[in-house]
């Protein structure tokens, strides 16, 4: 009851966020205007229609991934030192609230704020899709140089896997948020800003670590160094769906289960990070 | 009677790892009896915000204890029974005034229906049962301050801590929180009062502590602190030359028209005043002075900085 309470209270406080809101208009408004993207600037080709479909994802998934990265951590960096400054933690926590009550009631908070954005952007994107692939349907079709027949039998059918994308994205910021929530316990929400970016760059390169971890010819100190930051810095890479999503013929063999596994790595991710974050408030100073 | 609060020898630094520490507490020691207004008082940054954070657990002492209500400061069980008002309180603004208090009655755990009755009750006792659904961004800073009352009036507490409860506010809500703690007392609460409204805490207070940079420097009752003080004598049309036979009697002497008073700091003087002015002059009034918490607390603070 007490975790819930301070998450609702959570949520109605940053949807009031000024900032926040405008963010989610941004890109909502953006991914509006995707609609009018096209490359032959008609619907008069099969291979033109793939084409707008594929930039129309390409750049919702890529704007709510930025979006959900500005709204994660420029909410998460000021979670707890807000409460501070503004000093309701101090009515909260001379009541019988445990500490660990406090912060994980703020995390479910600003989870569901991101959910509520997510979700509000991705229900946008996904009727833009929707709207581009009926599109295509009723265009003539023609040859299709250049797009593979895998990639030709999605047009003029919504690719229900675009869901799943969509889930990455809020997957990957409920990680990013429990890692910028644990640095807000004792950093200023300035260095939490930049930390915030540096573990999404570093993680987003998760390919790229593991095999500096595993190169032959690195040295045993390198390899070290690299295997240390893969297994430490969450894994973005993994949340990374995009390509697959626009070209049908890599595509994992099922989203849904390749998703449930990313799921159940986040989760694992959140809980130590979550972890971590109530063992060093338990002994934090306000 | 038991002590609601037990300190001793406690002690607060700050920093230290690169030798920039600052002693904001420093080995402090008093009780507060139950059902007494504590008053707790101190220059700015003299250690009174940090003792009560320590008392409530929301920051830990470098060394020494601090008891509430018999349990180690900060323990949940303790919390259950006392409350406290911060300096200037800020609430979630988006929320009404109802939605504050039925916030803070959930971190009780209380059920809906005893929500819905405390929210109800405490709005009408602190005085805002007409206001209780306007968004706390309408509150002006005085009706903020009644919420942070009625915040912390939820558990019905045995021990409750005031920071500076009436600062900023206007005369009228200032005699309500005055005559809060009054019924508070009434009622047989603890109440710890931190505050530079001096005339409060000598209105409203039993005993009295006066911290200044971090070291307690007097505790007591008012009048085990505040000495007797002067006597005013007045005397009408007395004449120049008694006048100048009384004046090695008095501290300082006032001529105001026709009138004259005599400071006289000992009682003796009065005395030897009063009985060589007789048949000479008309007496106005005798009137004693007692010190006033001020001016104990100007006297003591001056004298530490010297």
């Amino acid at each position: 009851m007490i975790i819930w309470s301070i998450a609702k209270t959570t949520v109605g406080d940053a949807l009031r966020k000024k900032v926040l809101q405008i963010f989610l208009v941004v890109a909502i408004g953006l991914i509006i205007i995707s609609l009018s993207f096209s490359q032959t600037l008609s619907f008069s080709t099969r291979e033109g229609s793939a084409t707008d479909i594929m930039l129309v994802k390409s750049f919702g998934l890529g704007l709510m991934a930025v979006a959900g990265w500005l709204i994660s951590v420029v909410m998460g960096v000021s979670l707890i030192p807000q409460e501070i400054e503004r000093r309701t933690i101090y009515t909260i926590l001379s009541k019988p609230v445990k500490r660990y009550e406090f912060i994980i009631g703020k995390y479910l908070g600003a989870i569901l704020t991101l959910a509520i954005n997510v979700g509000l952007m991705g229900i946008v994107f996904i009727a833009v899709t929707v709207f581009k692939a009926w599109g295509a349907e009723t265009g003539t079709a023609t040859t299709s140089a250049g797009i593979t027949e895998a990639g030709m039998q999605k047009i003029g059918v919504f690719d229900p896997n675009t869901i799943w994308g969509v889930v990455m994205i809020y997957l990957q910021f409920m990680v990013l948020s429990a890692v910028v929530l644990f640095f807000s316990v004792f950093l200023t929400p300035t260095v939490n800003f930049f930390m915030g970016l540096g573990v999404y760059i570093i993680g987003i390169m998760g390919s790229m670590t593991q095999s500096l971890a595993s190169a032959e010819k690195a040295n045993a100190f390198v390899k070290m160094f690299y295997k240390v930051v893969h297994i430490v810095v969450p894994n973005f890479d993994k949340f990374q769906v995009t390509n697959q999503l626009l070209h049908p013929e890599t595509h994992i063999t099922s989203m849904a289960k390749y998703t449930a596994q990313v799921g159940l790595y986040a989760l694992l991710y959140t809980l130590v990070m979550m972890t971590l974050a109530v063992i060093f408030f338990e002994r934090k100073e306000v | 009677m038991a002590d609601a609060i037990v300190v001793q020898d406690l002690t607060k630094v700050y920093g230290g790892r690169l030798g920039d520490s600052v002693v904001a507490v420093d080995g402090i020691s008093f009780q507060v009896k139950q059902g007494e207004i504590f008053g707790f008082i101190g220059p700015n940054g003299a250690g009174k915000t940090t003792t009560i954070k320590m008392l409530l657990g929301l920051l830990f002492p470098t060394s020494g204890k601090a008891e509430v209500l018999g349990m180690p400061a900060g323990d949940i069980e303790a919390k259950r029974r006392i409350s406290y008002l911060p300096e200037s309180p800020y609430f979630y603004e988006h929320m009404t005034g109802a939605e504050v208090i039925d916030f803070y009655c959930r971190l009780f755990k209380m059920d809906a229906p005893t929500r819905k009755q405390k929210t109800g009750e405490l709005l009408e006792r602190v005085g805002l049962s007409q206001d209780g659904n306007r968004t706390l961004r309408q509150y002006s800073k005085g009706m903020l301050q009644r919420i942070g009352v009625a915040q912390a009036l939820i558990n019905d507490p045995d021990l409750l801590f005031f920071d500076e409860p009436t600062s900023g506010l206007d005369p009228i809500a200032h005699k309500d929180i005055q005559e809060l703690i009054l019924s508070l007392k009434k009622q047989g609460k603890t109440v710890f009062l931190s505050s530079h409204q001096l005339s409060d805490v000598e209105t409203v207070c039993d005993r009295v502590a006066i911290i200044n940079r971090g070291k307690l420097v007097k505790i007591g009752t008012l009048d085990e602190l505040l000495h007797a003080g002067r006597t005013v004598v007045t005397l009408s049309r007395p004449g120049e030359d008694l006048v100048n036979q009384l004046s090695p009697l008095a501290e300082r002497v006032l001529t105001d028209g026709e009138q004259v008073r005599f400071f006289v700091e000992t009682e003796d003087n009065v005395h030897k005043l009063l009985d060589a002015s007789r048949g000479k002059a008309t007496l106005v009034s005798v009137v004693p002075q007692r010190q006033t918490l001020e001016d104990l607390f100007v006297e003591i603070v001056r004298e530490v900085r010297k």
